[in-house]
């Protein structure tokens, strides 16, 4: 198939390209009509009429270009593109793209090249295989030291939650930027380690883009039943079998058989007890717009419900002033529903006092499908209040 | 209120969905007997916009439904990465209307709604001038995190109130995707005479 372009000058012309448009066995698709004088009319002509449309427009005197020889070319070369640049992978950290929703394999990468990139500071530490045997990584950001106190930081816990997974992705690259600049945290990082599990659910994180955008738990099986997956965050030794989770394992907020049974929730468990020196955690999900601290479990105040109120009250400030975002702060009961077994109860009860969970935007306009460019100015507006978290652990170490 | 039930004073602002524009204000008492019943509401509202304004809009909308010359289906909106193509987000826009007409009859004072997803849309061509659309919407149910799927039925002309005819499906949970298999569920359509939402 060629694209001939016709620029008729004269009405006569015009009126015979008109007239081609009524010939429809010679199958002629006008990508450009005629319509008037100096306005070029394209015609993608079939191979079986290309020889009597020239031989018309010839005879005719109506002069022509060839503008694409060969159309099929032109698909097949689109097409070897596409594939290209569909398998084209950032060569770094500074090509990665940041605005857009990625794959588990995609920020898998990611972590390789920013510990690739800054071997002195960051390393990737595997901390157990989840239900369908997918490691989960947490990245370790540490200018030395041995076992100093340190911050813990998750995203993706509910798969779903995408905004928070790809917030996770700029918190570790800023972390990193930070460093290099001497500012920022820096100066946390002088005295603290921070640990970031970007991909907290990687077995749901799959599905979410395989099969079910709006999954939610694990994809853990249990005999008796034919639904799939736990609640992660209802899956924790903090008043596990109390209200505030179902014990149906179709349900979204299913707990569990037993308290860890999760291998998502063992191994952070597992890796908690075993660093003995976490002085701040924080598990973020979206959406609500809303900084928690404990209990869920709970109408009783966490013993430094003051000191975490107050806490609260300064990280929301700094994530306000960036966007105007607002965000509610409060306990996880008062604040948003009881909910029994959930992270920071536990994390509480182990004796870190920072513990706080975060739901970002928005409040439900979009809710778990936040548009794409909204990620930035969330991680953006987001690690400022985790950046107050983070120095007041710092300043008040217990 | 001993023995009898909760009541709530409540006080709120109102933006336009599209544009997150201040759209007035309510007071509003929402009361709920101990008894399963539906809450006794009454609300009154300041509006930012005068009704001309209001109907304008309302046949800018409507002309861009009714220009098409193709009956309008999509599936997925926003998709997986929260976009909305343009052509479809008129059909959105009713759809978030009609939701909340499902919304408002279903939740409790336990239970609250918001609009995930609408999974598919599809016109429906009639030989009046009303408009109509069939849709599967899925709402994100507070605070069991469920998702409901729902069908609802959509017909609307500007002047009059948006007509919802929606049926829910019930907690089957037998299968992922709540696809809710017929599990057993009397209800059958319920007709929502929508006041001006």
């Amino acid at each position: 198939h060629q694209v001939l372009r016709v620029v008729p000058t004269s009405h006569e012309e015009l009126q015979r390209l008109q007239e081609l448009q009524g010939l429809e066995h010679l199958e002629l698709d006008f990508w450009l009509a005629p319509h008037d004088l100096g306005s070029p009319v394209d015609i993608r002509v079939p191979f079986p009429s290309l020889q009597p449309i020239k031989a018309h427009l010839e005879a005719s005197g109506v002069s022509y270009s060839i503008m694409i020889e060969d159309v099929q070319e032109l698909l097949d070369e689109e097409q070897r593109e596409m594939i290209r640049s569909s398998r084209r992978l950032p060569l770094s950290t500074n090509t990665f793209n940041y605005e857009a929703y990625h794959t588990l394999d995609e920020i898998y990468a990611f972590m390789d090249m920013l510990v690739a990139e800054n071997p002195n500071l960051v390393s990737k530490l595997e901390i157990g295989r989840s239900t369908e045997n997918r490691p989960l990584y947490v990245l370790k950001f540490s200018t030395g030291g041995s076992k100093r106190p340190a911050v813990w930081i998750d995203t993706g816990i509910h798969s779903r939650e995408w905004v928070t997974q790809a917030s996770g992705v700029w918190f570790a690259k800023k972390i990193v930027e930070d460093h290099a600049n001497n500012e920022g945290v820096a100066s946390i990082l002088d005295t603290m380690d921070i640990f970031l599990e970007i991909v907290t659910n990687p077995d749901g994180f799959a599905y979410t883009h395989s099969t079910n955008r709006l999954w939610r738990k694990t994809r853990s099986k249990h005999s008796g039943s034919i639904c799939v997956g736990v609640d992660p965050n209802r899956n924790w030794d903090a008043g596990f079998g109390g209200s505030g989770a179902s014990g149906n394992p179709c349900m979204e907020t299913y707990r569990g058989p037993y308290p860890n049974s999760e291998p998502e929730v063992k191994s952070i468990v597992d890796f908690v007890k075993a660093h003995g020196n976490i002085k701040a955690f924080v598990s973020i999900h979206s959406y609500s717009q809303l900084l928690l601290y404990p209990y869920g479990y709970t109408t009783t105040p966490a013993p430094d419900q003051q000191e975490l109120h107050e806490l609260s009250a300064k990280a929301v400030a700094a994530l306000s002033s960036l966007y105007g975002t607002k965000y509610k702060y409060g306990s996880i009961i008062t604040t948003i529903y009881k909910a029994s077994g959930g992270t920071i109860d536990w994390t509480y009860n182990q004796g870190i006092k920072y513990s706080f969970t975060f739901e970002l935007r928005d409040t439900g306009r979009y809710g778990f499908l936040l548009p794409a460019k909204q990620i930035v100015p969330t991680a953006e507006e987001t690690w400022l209040a985790l950046k107050v978290i983070m120095e007041h652990a710092r300043d008040n170490m217990y | 209120i001993p023995d009898f039930g909760h009541k709530y004073y409540l006080q709120f602002s109102t933006e336009d969905y599209r544009t997150g524009e201040n759209a007035g204000s309510c007071l509003a008492t929402v009361l709920y007997p101990r008894k399963k019943s539906p809450p006794v509401v009454s609300i009154k509202c300041s509006h930012t916009k005068d009704q001309n304004e209001i109907q304008e809009e309302d046949n800018r909308l409507y002309q861009r439904i009714r220009q098409q010359s193709k009956p309008i289906t999509g599936s997925n909106i926003p998709d997986s990465h929260g976009n909305i193509e343009p052509a479809l987000e008129p059909a959105w826009a009713l759809a978030v209307a009609g939701s909340s007409s499902i919304m408002w009859e279903k939740s409790t004072e336990d239970l609250g709604y918001f609009l995930a997803q609408v999974k598919s849309v599809k016109q429906w061509m009639r030989k009046d001038d009303f408009i109509e659309f069939d849709y599967t919407v899925l709402l994100h149910e507070m605070p069991t995190q469920e998702m409901i799927s729902c069908h609802m039925r959509l017909t609307w002309l500007p002047g009059h109130p948006l007509k919802v005819k929606h049926f829910c499906a019930s907690q089957s949970h037998g299968l992922e995707e709540g696809s809710g298999l017929g599990s057993g569920s009397a209800a059958g359509l319920s007709e929502e005479r929508g006041a001006n939402f």
